[in-house]
C-alpha cells in the first residue's frame, strides 16, 4: 500500500470505522425489514435524529476547540419550555420568540467561553454548573412537562418538498453551513485553537473570542434543537435535556471527533447520530427488549474510541 | 499544615460556605438546627460523600468517573435480589458488591490507562452498558425489600449518632489518611500533577490511575447498598442524581478536573454544602428548580473562587509569594 | 538610521532577572547574529522584539517611531516577524493552512480559496527554493526538520522588513542548513533585518555582517563579524567564570564494570549501541542532535521500548519502566532533559518532589514516617546545597538551578549507583554548572557511574573520562581521555567514516 493512501486511511481511520459501523448496522437492519432503503424510512430516521443532530452540531464545534459543553442538556430543556409556554397562535410572535431563544442561547453560550476563558475555570465544571442553573430555571418557568405549540409548527416534521420531509432539508441545510463554516476563518481558528491552543496563540489568535463563538455556536444550536424538538414532542418539558448531554459527545465521538481537540468533523457526527439513533431501531427490529438499546451503544462508543486511540499509536509509531 | 492550607484553599473556601449555610439557615428557620433535623442532614451528606469519595480519587488522578449512577444501581439491585430480605446472605453478598464493583472500576481503569481511551468516554460507555443490561436483567420489575441489617446501617443509631455517619467518618479518615500519609497518595498527587514527571520519577502511573477507578466503583457499590437500605428497596435510577453531586461535591471541595489538586476533607465539606442547601430550600419555600440554579450558582462561586485567576488574592492573604513562570 | 535601536531593555520574572538593561542595534539590510550562552537573554529580548513577552522598561524604537506590540499580531504588522525554536504551527493543519494560518486568501462568501491557497504556497515554495515538502500534508505527521522547514516558510510568507530566526537551523540536516543560510544572506541582500541566532559559531561567522554577544542577561558587545577573533568573542560570552566552572579531574575508574550495554535498537534511530561504563567513570555521550541520544537515555531507563541486552554490575537487567529502573542501590536513575515536563512537579513543594522516587525508603506499610522523610530531605538539601526557604516551598518557584538541583536530589535518594545525566545543565545558570560538574565528580570518585549527555561540547571535553559519539544510532568513536578534543568529537559527529 502506497503510504499517502496508509497516512489518508489512518486519518480518516476513526471516520470511516464509523461509516463501517453505520453500513453495518443498516444491512442488519434491511435484512430484518423491509423498506429501510425508502424515502419515507429516510424521512422518518432524520425526523427522529435531527434534535440530536443539532445539538451535536454545536457540541462539535466546542470538543474541537478542545472544550466540551454539558450546558447543551440545560439549554435544550429551557428552549422547549419558553417556547411551549410563550408561543401563542400569532405566526409573529412564534417567529420573534424563536429569534430570541436562538439569540439567548448563542449569548448563555457566550457566558461559558467567557467564564471559561477569563478564570482559567475547566469547562467540565464550568458547563455542568450552568447545565443545573438552566435546567433549573426551565423548572421554574415549567414545573412539569406541558405547554403548547400550533399544529402547523408540530406539521414540520411531516412537511415535504420534492419527496424529501422538512427535517431532511434541514440536514442538508446542515451540512452545507457545515462545509462553508469550516473553511471560514472562525471555522479554521477553532480547530486550531483546539489541536494547539499555544500555537494559535502565537500565531496571533484571540483565544477569548474562539471561545466565546464556540460555546455561542454550541448554546445556539442546542436551542435550534429545542425549537426543532418542540415540533416532535408538541410542548415543553424541564427535564427533556439531560438526554442530549451525553449521547451529543458520544455522536461526535463515534464520528471520529477526537476529544483533545482540532481532528474531526460534522460529517461524522452525523453518522454517530444516526448510528445512535438506528441502534433504537435496530433493537426493535430484533424483537429484543428495548434495554439492549443502551448496551449496544455503549459497545459502539467503546470501539470507536478505541479505533481512533489505537491508530493514532500507529501513526504515531510510524511518525518517528 | 499552613502548606496544606495553601496549596487547598478551596478547601477552607468550602468549609466557610458550609458555616455560613449554616448561619443563614439558623436565621431564616430557627427549627432547622434541631438535633434531629441535623441527624437527617448529615445522614443524605454521608451517601453523597460516600458516592464522592472514589470520586475525588479519580478526580485528583486526572480522570472522571462517569459509571457511579449504574455501578451503584446495580449493586443495589443485585445486592437486594441476591438476599432476598434475609440477613444472613449479606455475609457473602455484600463482599460479592464490593468486588463487582471494584470489577467495573477495573474494566474502566484497564480502558483508560492501558488503552489510552479519555476517561469520560470509558466511564460513559460502562455506564450506559451497565444500565441497559440492568434494564435488561431485571425487566423493570420491582425487587425484594432491602434486609434489616442493611436498614440498620443507613438509618439505625448508636446512641445519638446515626450508624451511617460512623461510616462515613470511618472512610473519610481512612481516605485523608490515604491521601496525606501514604505513599498512594503521593503517587497519585503525582500522577494528577503531571503524568509524564510521575512516570519519569519511577511512580507506578497505571496501576494507581487503575486503583482510583476500582476505589470507585468499590465505593459507588458501596453506597448503593447502603441506600437500599435507606429506602428500603431498590429502584432503577436510584444513582443517577449521584453523578452530578459527587462532582459537585468534589468541585466544590477543591478538586481541579485538570487533577493534582483537592481533597477528601473539601469533598466533605462540598457534600455537606450541597445537602445543607437541599434541605434548606423547601424551608425557604423554594423549588426544585430554584434549587438547582442555586447549586450551579455555588459550583461556580467556589470554583471560580479557587481558581488561579484568583488565586493572587489568596497566596497575598497567607503571605506565599508566587512567582510567574512557575506554570 | 538604524531600523531598530534598543536602550536598556529589562524584563524580570517575578524575582528573577531575564533581561537587564540590554541595547542593541541594527539595520535594515544587515545579517545580525545574537549570541550567548542558554540563559544569557536572547530568547527573551527576541520574545520582546517579536511581541510575545511585554517588557517592564527600556526602550525600543522601530524606524524611528516607539514600538511597543501588544501581541505577536501587532509585531507583525509593524513589520517584526519571528521564526521562534519553539514551533507555533497547529498539528491538524496542513503545511498550506499552516503557511498562510489567518491570511487565507479567501472568495466572497468567506471560505478559503484552496486553488489560490495552492498557488501561493507552491510560489512561495518556488522563489526560494524550499526543499520539497508536500503541501497538504497535516503537520502533526512531518519531521521536525521538516516542521521547522514550514516555520520559516510561514515567516516568509509575511512582508516583512524584520526577520528573527531562532536558532532555526538546530533542528536541520546539512544540506537544509545550507540552503537556509544561503537564503538568510539573499533576504538581507533584498533589504530585510534578518537577526540570527545561533550557537553554532561556524554559521555565525559565514553569514553574520554583525553581532552582538549577550551574557548574564545582559548585552556585552557588538562586533563587526570580520574584525573580531573567536577567542575575543567566547571570553566575552563566559565572562570571567571560564577557570572555575570545571572541576578537577582525578581518574577514580575501576576494573569493575557497572553497566553493559549489547545490541541496543530502538526504532530507527538506535540500530544497535554497545559500550561498557565501569564503576567510578564519568562517560560522556556526544554527537548532533537527533542522532539517538535520547532514545539511549530513555531505553536505558525503561521509559521507551527497546531490544538488546543491557548488564547492570554483571546481572541482566531490561526495564520496562522507570518504576522498575529506579529499585535502590542496583538500579539505574535519569536526569531527564525536558525539566518542566519530565523532572518536577512544578506545584508541588520541594519536599514531596524529593522524596517521590523514594516512597519505600520512608514508608512502613505504606504508611509516610513524617521524620525519616524530614531526614532524607535535609541529607539532600545539605548535599546539594538547594536553596529553599523551607521544604515546603513550591518547586516551580525555584530558580532553574535550584529546580535542577531538585531533580538530581530525587534521583540521588534513589541511591541508584548508576546515573543517566541528560543535558543536566541546560537552562541553569553558570554557578550551579560549575556545583554539578563538582558534583559528578564526587559521585565517581564514591563509585558511582555516570552516562552524561550534554549539547554543550566543552563540558563533554572537561568533565569526562571518556567520550563515545553517536551518529546515526550507531557508536560512531570512543574517545579515550587523552584523545577528547571538541574537534575530535565534532569530526566523529558529522565525517561518514569510523574513526
Amino acid at each position: 500500500m502506497s503510504t499517502s493512501l496508509r497516512n489518508y486511511l489512518l486519518d480518516k481511520a476513526p471516520f470511516l470505522t464509523a461509516c463501517v459501523m453505520l453500513v453495518a448496522i443498516l444491512a442488519t437492519y434491511a435484512s430484518l425489514q423491509r423498506g429501510v432503503f425508502s424515502i419515507d424510512e429516510l424521512n422518518l430516521v432524520t425526523g427522529s435524529a435531527m434534535t440530536l443532530i443539532l445539538v451535536a452540531t454545536g457540541q462539535t464545534i466546542v470538543i474541537l476547540r478542545g472544550g466540551i459543553d454539558l450546558s447543551v442538556g440545560g439549554m435544550v430543556s429551557l428552549g422547549t419550555v419558553i417556547a411551549a409556554t410563550q408561543f401563542g397562535t400569532d405566526p409573529v410572535n412564534i417567529v420573534l420568540w424563536s429569534s430570541a431563544i436562538l439569540l439567548l442561547g448563542f449569548l448563555i453560550g457566550a457566558a461559558n467561553g467567557v467564564m471559561i476563558n477569563s478564570l482559567q475555570l475547566q469547562p467540565f465544571l464550568v458547563t455542568l454548573a450552568t447545565w443545573s442553573v438552566l435546567s433549573g430555571v426551565a423548572m421554574i418557568i415549567l414545573p412539569t412537562d406541558g405547554g403548547s405549540v400550533p399544529d402547523w409548527w408540530i406539521g414540520f416534521g411531516y412537511s415535504e418538498l420534492l419527496g424529501l420531509a422538512g427535517p431532511v432539508w434541514m440536514m442538508i441545510a446542515l451540512i452545507g453551513f457545515w462545509f462553508w463554516f469550516k473553511s471560514t476563518r472562525l471555522g479554521t481558528t477553532i480547530r486550531a485553537t483546539g489541536s494547539s491552543e499555544k500555537s494559535a496563540f502565537l500565531s496571533g489568535v484571540s483565544i477569548m473570542r474562539v471561545d466565546i463563538a464556540a460555546y455561542g455556536l454550541s448554546g445556539f444550536f442546542a436551542a435550534a434543537g429545542a425549537l426543532y424538538l418542540t415540533t416532535q414532542t408538541g410542548g415543553g418539558s424541564p427535564i427533556i435535556g439531560k438526554d442530549y448531554i451525553l449521547p451529543s459527545v458520544a455522536a461526535a465521538v463515534i464520528g471520529g471527533v477526537s476529544l483533545f481537540g482540532g481532528r474531526g468533523g460534522l460529517m461524522g457526527t452525523v453518522v454517530g447520530a444516526f448510528i445512535l439513533i438506528l441502534i433504537g431501531s435496530l433493537v426493535f427490529a430484533l424483537r429484543i427488549s428495548s434495554h439492549w438499546q443502551p448496551v449496544l451503544s455503549g459497545m459502539i462508543l467503546l470501539v470507536a474510541v478505541l479505533t481512533s486511540s489505537l491508530t493514532e499509536k500507529t501513526a504515531k509509531g510510524q511518525a518517528q | 499544615m499552613n502548606g496544606f492550607l495553601v496549596r487547598n484553599r478551596a478547601v477552607l473556601l468550602a468549609y466557610g460556605a458550609v458555616v455560613l449555610l449554616l448561619l443563614v439557615t439558623a436565621a431564616f428557620s430557627p427549627g432547622f438546627l434541631s438535633a434531629a433535623n441535623i441527624r437527617a442532614t448529615l445522614v443524605l451528606a454521608a451517601f453523597v460523600g460516600i458516592v464522592a469519595l472514589g470520586q475525588t480519587f479519580v478526580i485528583i488522578g486526572a480522570g472522571i468517573d462517569l459509571s457511579i449512577p449504574w455501578v451503584l444501581n446495580t449493586a443495589a439491585i443485585l445486592m437486594t435480589m441476591l438476599c432476598a430480605s434475609e440477613n444472613l446472605p449479606l455475609l457473602w453478598v455484600m463482599p460479592l458488591m464490593l468486588a463487582l464493583g471494584g470489577g467495573i472500576g477495573l474494566f474502566n481503569g484497564v480502558g483508560v490507562a492501558y488503552f489510552g481511551v479519555p476517561a469520560i468516554i470509558m466511564t460513559l460507555a460502562t455506564n450506559v452498558m451497565l444500565q441497559g443490561l440492568i434494564l435488561v436483567f431485571t425487566g423493570g420489575s420491582p425487587t425484594p425489600l432491602a434486609p434489616d441489617a442493611i436498614r440498620f446501617l443507613a438509618v439505625g443509631q448508636l446512641g445519638q449518632v446515626p450508624v451511617i455517619v460512623v461510616i462515613w467518618a470511618v472512610l473519610g479518615v481512612a481516605a485523608t489518611v490515604l491521601l496525606s500519609k501514604m505513599s498512594f497518595g503521593r503517587h497519585l498527587y503525582a500522577l494528577g500533577g503531571n503524568e509524564t514527571v510521575a512516570e519519569f520519577s519511577g511512580v507506578p502511573t497505571r496501576r494507581t490511575k487503575i486503583l482510583t477507578y476500582v476505589g470507585s466503583g468499590m465505593t459507588a457499590a458501596f453506597a448503593g447498598m447502603l441506600m437500599t437500605g435507606y429506602s428500603g428497596q431498590a429502584y432503577l435510577g436510584m444513582g443517577d442524581p449521584y453523578l452530578f453531586t459527587s462532582v459537585a461535591a468534589a468541585a466544590i471541595g477543591g478538586a481541579s478536573i485538570l487533577g493534582g489538586t483537592g481533597h477528601y476533607v473539601g469533598t466533605v465539606a462540598g457534600a455537606l454544602v450541597l445537602t445543607i442547601l437541599t434541605g434548606l430550600l423547601p424551608a425557604l419555600n423554594l423549588s426544585s428548580g430554584a434549587l438547582q440554579v442555586v447549586y450551579g450558582a455555588v459550583i461556580l462561586i467556589t470554583v471560580a473562587l479557587s481558581s488561579d485567576g484568583v488565586s493572587a488574592t489568596w497566596a497575598a492573604l497567607f503571605g506565599r509569594r508566587k512567582t510567574q513562570g512557575a506554570k | 538610521m538604524d531600523l531598530i535601536e534598543v536602550s536598556g531593555l529589562t524584563k524580570r520574572y517575578g524575582g528573577i532577572v531575564a533581561l537587564e538593561q540590554a541595547s542593541f542595534s541594527a539595520r535594515a539590510g544587515e545579517v545580525h547574529a545574537l549570541i550567548g550562552e542558554n540563559g544569557a537573554g536572547k530568547s527573551t529580548f527576541i520574545q520582546i522584539l517579536a511581541g510575545a513577552v511585554a517588557h517592564d522598561g527600556g526602550d525600543v524604537l522601530f524606524d524611528g517611531a516607539h514600538y511597543n506590540p501588544a501581541n505577536p499580531d501587532d509585531a507583525e504588522t509593524t513589520g517584526v516577524t519571528a521564526v521562534f525554536q519553539e514551533l507555533s504551527l497547529i498539528p491538524d493543519l496542513t503545511v498550506e493552512e499552516n503557511i498562510w494560518f489567518r491570511r487565507e486568501p479567501r472568495r466572497w462568501w468567506g471560505a478559503a480559496d484552496r486553488r489560490e491557497l495552492r498557488r501561493k504556497t507552491l510560489d512561495l515554495f518556488e522563489k526560494y527554493e524550499f526543499p520539497p515538502i508536500q503541501a497538504d500534508r497535516d503537520v502533526r505527521r512531518l519531521t521536525l526538520a521538516e516542521q521547522q522547514i514550514v516555520e520559516i516558510a510561514k515567516g516568509l510568507a509575511k512582508s516583512t522588513r524584520v526577520l528573527i530566526l531562532d536558532e532555526a537551523t538546530s533542528a536541520l540536516p546539512a544540506k537544509e542548513t545550507e540552503w537556509l543560510l544561503k537564503l538568510t544572506r539573499k533576504l538581507a541582500e533584498e533589504g530585510l533585518l534578518v537577526i540570527f541566532i545561533s550557537h553554532r559559531m561556524g554559521e555565525v561567522r559565514s553569514i553574520a555582517d554583525r553581532m552582538t554577544i549577550f551574557r548574564n542577561g545582559s548585552t556585552v558587545a557588538t562586533h563587526v563579524t570580520d574584525e573580531v577573533s573567536d577567542d575575543e568573542i567566547v571570553a566575552q560570552m563566559i565572562g570571567r567564570q571560564m577557570d572555575r566552572l570545571y572541576p578537577e579531574r582525578h581518574d577514580t575508574t575501576t576494573g569493575r564494570i557497572a553497566l553493559k550495554v549489547s545490541n541496543l535498537e530502538c526504532g530507527s534511530r538506535l540500530r544497535g549501541v554497545g559500550f561498557e561504563l565501569r564503576e567510578g567513570e564519568v562517560l560522556g555521550v556526544g554527537g548532533l542532535q537527533g542522532h539517538g541520544h535520547r532514545e539511549l537515555f530513555q531505553s536505558l531507563f525503561g521509559a521507551s521500548r527497546s531490544t538488546g541486552e543491557v548488564e547492570l554490575w554483571g546481572r541482566a537487567a531490561r526495564f520496562n519502566s522507570p518504576n522498575q529502573a529506579l529499585s535502590g542501590r542496583d538500579g539505574i536513575a535519569l536526569v531527564p532533559e525536558d525539566r518542566g515536563g519530565q523532572g518536577l512537579l512544578n506545584s508541588m513543594s520541594v519536599r514531596e518532589n524529593l522524596t517521590l522516587s523514594v516512597q519505600r525508603r520512608m514508608t512502613w506499610c505504606g504508611l509516610v514516617d513524617s521524620k525519616r522523610e524530614a531526614a532524607l530531605v535535609r541529607e539532600m538539601v545539605d548535599l546539594l546545597s538547594i536553596k529553599v526557604e523551607t521544604p515546603e516551598q513550591e518547586a516551580g518557584t525555584l530558580s532553574g538551578g535550584n529546580q535542577q538541583k531538585v531533580v538530581f536530589g530525587k534521583m540521588l535518594l534513589t541511591e541508584a549507583r548508576v546515573l543517566l545525566l541528560y543535558d543536566p545543565t541546560r537552562g541553569v545558570d553558570v554557578g550551579t554548572k560549575s556545583e554539578i560538574f563538582q558534583l559528578m565528580r564526587d559521585l565517581a570518585a564514591q563509585g558511582y557511574a555516570i552516562l552524561f549527555h550534554s549539547s554543550d561540547m566543552p563540558e563533554l571535553v572537561h568533565v569526562c573520562d571518556r567520550v563515545m559519539v553517536l551518529r546515526a544510532g550507531h557508536v560512531a568513536a570512543l574517545l579515550d581521555r587523552s584523545a577528547i578534543s571538541e574537534e575530535a568529537i565534532l569530526r566523529a559527529a558529522v565525517l561518514e567514516k569510523d574513526t
